[in-house]
């Protein structure tokens, strides 16, 4: 058989399991009396194993397979996991991760991982010095190991409230008629929340399968039972019984994507000529082609929303190697893992979010000694939560550190010029400013986590590219909060259309607060440019005409749309504004010479191109 | 005959709840206990067919309190009462020789389908 086809498979689910084991055993060496996160890491282990030994990858099936023989001595509960135990399992992680890359890519290991084999079995020895390390099954053996008795397959009714207790009742019935053994997922599972309700069991015993299958069925709740001598547990480890997934490449869901904004275009040009029709009929098929598109994309738009712990999940990781490295105690926490983001959009910004959780670390939490003194408890806390307001999400990175000194900030800004000397405070929005300046470093020292200065410019110049925006609020002595403001999909925003003179731009209303007319009374200049009173305040003003270099004037009574990013508006100034519309973002490769600040373009109902404004840019 | 039941729980009101489904469906109520203690002290007295024992309850709590009356009587039949979330001490109270267990707030079809499970 052709293997080859499921490595794509196969990395994926492996990389998923991977994540298990880095989240699982974290929680672990936080609360290490904890038995529940063992199970996980084992089982997550023995899965890999599986699928490696199918797909023929030895390296992998050995390094999983000597992980899981130290597992299983420590998920007895015997054995206190120690500190070195811990590092090792990581290392172990670690390791699994590459070897299951390069057996994936065929690429030769670049790293050495005897030594980690090694220290798993000189710690098992350690630990129970009797035990002979089971010898690694043969790959391609994906039959479990033939013990005596038989296979029995247990699903609890899905309704059922405390599956795990039920679990238990049926283990219960079934030492009375035999003995039990190898229960999968182990019994400890049982005793938390999210035991699905599905498990598997040999059992030893004299009794006919009917009796068996009857004493379980009298434990009650109980949806599916499977008694026989077949390799049960493969059903057990079948992930997702109840609602079924296929693996689908994101290049397709982006290709369909981009179909349906064609479809888009088409049917609003279908709309425009059979308008002119007077042809029943025709309007009758122009609509439901309408709404059917409307479906169309909603339904890929939906499926191409990914909750935000696909990328979070990685942080802990991050945030404790990192602690350690530095020898400061944190703290870490991950609030909103569920809330969804286009894929797109959620790739873009782990980047940015690595800079800022290692900015924290490094820069923001002070040791636990000057933590002390200040009358901070020693450990440091660091949050990163996402958070969904309307049709934007906020995600924030907060910590209760030592907040950025301004006065510092300040001085270095007067001293390169940035700002001028008359400026004596630092409010949020100049500290942004000097912060999101190209190059500029607020590092005293360069250290080698996070490098030369806090390069916040790159995060903020990816979140404009991505339509979004960056705030930040810190207090001296109490912490720093960075917040990050996404649209929920790039694919599809909805856009005022602007117009001057004969053009036509579009502007995304992620950043529009609202639309008033320009008028002689509110206008005035500030500091020599021109300027408006806003709801009581001085708004900077910006002609459309003057942004994209277009000779004349505008005349009338002209509209202005208010932009706003967190606390800062201005208004921009355009002839007229001619509807709003929902339309397919196209990724723009700007010709040579293009103004800096489109972030887009599209195709409109008539067929005619248009250009997307960076309106974040704008502001 | 009908069967004999020792009702445990802190709370008056699960008490006279699970005495009225018990009774009404002709099993007979012979007693019932507040306390851990007093369970195991009704059990050996009243030597009840069945046991519906809430988690927790002061002095003694229902875990300890299945540990020491199977320990005294390995056949005793106990249906533990817990409310939701409980799944580890539900567990823990199978693992030390529950038989059963419903789950508050209860439904009396639940309660007696779970009681015949267990006696029969």
């Amino acid at each position: 058989m052709d293997l080859s086809q499921y490595a794509e498979l196969f990395l994926a689910e492996s990389r998923e399991h991977l994540g298990t084991i880095n989240q699982q055993l974290l929680e672990w060496e936080r609360v290490p009396e904890s038995g529940e996160p063992v199970g996980g890491i084992f089982r997550a282990v023995h899965t890999i194993k599986g699928m490696a030994a199918t797909m023929g990858y030895a390296d992998v099936t050995d390094l999983a397979h000597r992980m899981e023989n130290l597992l299983d001595i420590l998920r007895s509960g015997e054995h206190e996991a120690t500190d070195q135990v811990f590092e090792l399992l990581f290392q172990a992680a670690d390791a699994l991760d590459k070897v299951v890359e390069s057996s994936v890519s065929g690429r030769e290991l670049d790293a050495d991982t005897s030594d980690v084999l090694a220290r798993l079995d000189a710690t098992c020895q350690a630990l129970v010095p009797t035990a002979k390390p089971r010898p690694p099954p043969v790959p391609r053996s994906v039959d479990p190991p033939q013990a005596a008795g038989k296979w029995v397959r247990v699903v609890i009714d899905p309704s059922a409230t405390l599956k795990g207790a039920r679990a238990a009742v049926v283990l219960r019935r079934l030492e009375q008629i035999g003995q039990v053994n190898t229960v999968q997922p182990p019994a400890t599972v049982f005793e938390t929340e999210d035991f699905d309700g599905e498990f598997g069991l040999r059992i030893e015993t004299s009794a006919d399968d009917e009796v068996i299958e009857e004493q379980i069925r009298a434990a009650g709740d109980i949806a599916e039972v499977y008694v026989g001598n077949g390799a049960g547990d493969r059903l057990v480890e079948r992930p997702e019984a109840r609602t079924r997934h296929i693996r689908v490449d994101l290049r397709r869901v982006d290709a369909m994507m981009n179909l349906v904004g064609e479809l888009v275009t088409t049917k609003d040009r279908l709309a425009q000529l059979s308008a002119g029709r007077g042809d029943p009929t025709l309007d009758d098929v122009s609509l439901k082609m309408s709404h059917l598109t409307t479906q169309l994309q909603s339904e890929i738009l939906d499926a191409r929303m990914t909750p935000v712990w696909q990328v979070f999940d990685r942080f802990p990781r991050l945030v404790r190697d990192l602690s350690k490295q530095l020898g400061k105690v944190i703290e870490f926490k991950v609030e909103g893992k569920e809330i969804e983001l286009d894929r797109a959009i959620l790739d873009e910004i782990a980047d940015p979010l690595v800079h800022l959780l290692r900015n924290a670390v490094d820069h923001g939490i002070e040791p636990a000694a000057e933590r002390v003194a200040a009358g901070k408890p020693p450990s440091g806390h660091i949050v990163l939560s996402a958070v969904r307001e309307r049709a934007t999400v906020a995600i924030q990175v907060s910590d209760d550190g030592r907040g950025i000194d301004r006065a510092k900030l300040l001085a270095d800004a007067k001293r390169t010029g940035m700002l001028d000397e008359d400026v004596d405070v630092l409010s949020d929005e100049l500290l942004l400013r000097v912060l999101s300046r190209p190059g500029f470093s607020t590092a005293a020292a360069v250290s080698n986590v996070s490098g030369r200065g806090v390069g916040i410019d790159a995060v903020a110049s990816s979140l404009r590219t991505l339509g979004g925006g960056l705030e930040v609020l810190s207090v001296p002595g109490q912490g720093t909060v960075f917040s990050l403001r996404l649209p929920i999909t790039l694919a599809i925003v909805r856009a005022l259309t602007a117009e001057v003179g004969e053009e036509r731009y579009l502007l995304p209303v992620t950043h529009v607060a609202e639309t008033v007319d320009l008028s002689e009374e509110t206008t005035t200049s500030l500091e020599g440019e021109d300027a408006m009173l806003f709801r009581g305040e001085m708004i900077p003003l910006l002609d459309l005409r003057k942004v994209v270099q277009l000779p004349g004037e505008g005349h009338g009574r002209r509209p202005v749309v208010v932009l706003q990013i967190g606390e800062r508006r201005s208004g921009l100034v355009v002839d007229a504004l001619t509807g709003q519309q929902e339309i397919v973002v196209k990724t723009f490769d700007a010709p040579r010479g293009t103004l800096p600040i489109f972030s887009g373009a599209t195709v409109l109902g008539d067929g005619s191109p248009a250009l997307i404004l960076d309106t974040g840019g704008l502001v | 005959m009908s069967h004999s039941v020792l009702v445990c729980d802190d709370a008056i009101f699960m008490r006279t709840m699970i005495s009225d489904i018990l009774s009404q469906a002709g099993y007979e109520v012979v007693g019932e206990a507040e306390t851990g203690l007093q369970a195991v002290a009704k059990y050996k007295e009243l030597k009840p067919d069945l046991v519906t024992m809430d988690i927790v309850m002061p002095d003694m709590g229902g875990i300890d309190a299945v540990r020491e009356i199977v320990a005294h009587d390995p056949d005793a039949c106990i249906l533990m009462c817990s409310a939701m979330g409980q799944q580890a001490l539900v567990v823990e109270a199978i693992q030390a020789g529950a038989k059963d267990f419903v789950v508050k707030p209860f439904q009396p079809s639940r309660v007696l389908e779970a009681v015949q499970r267990v006696l029969g």
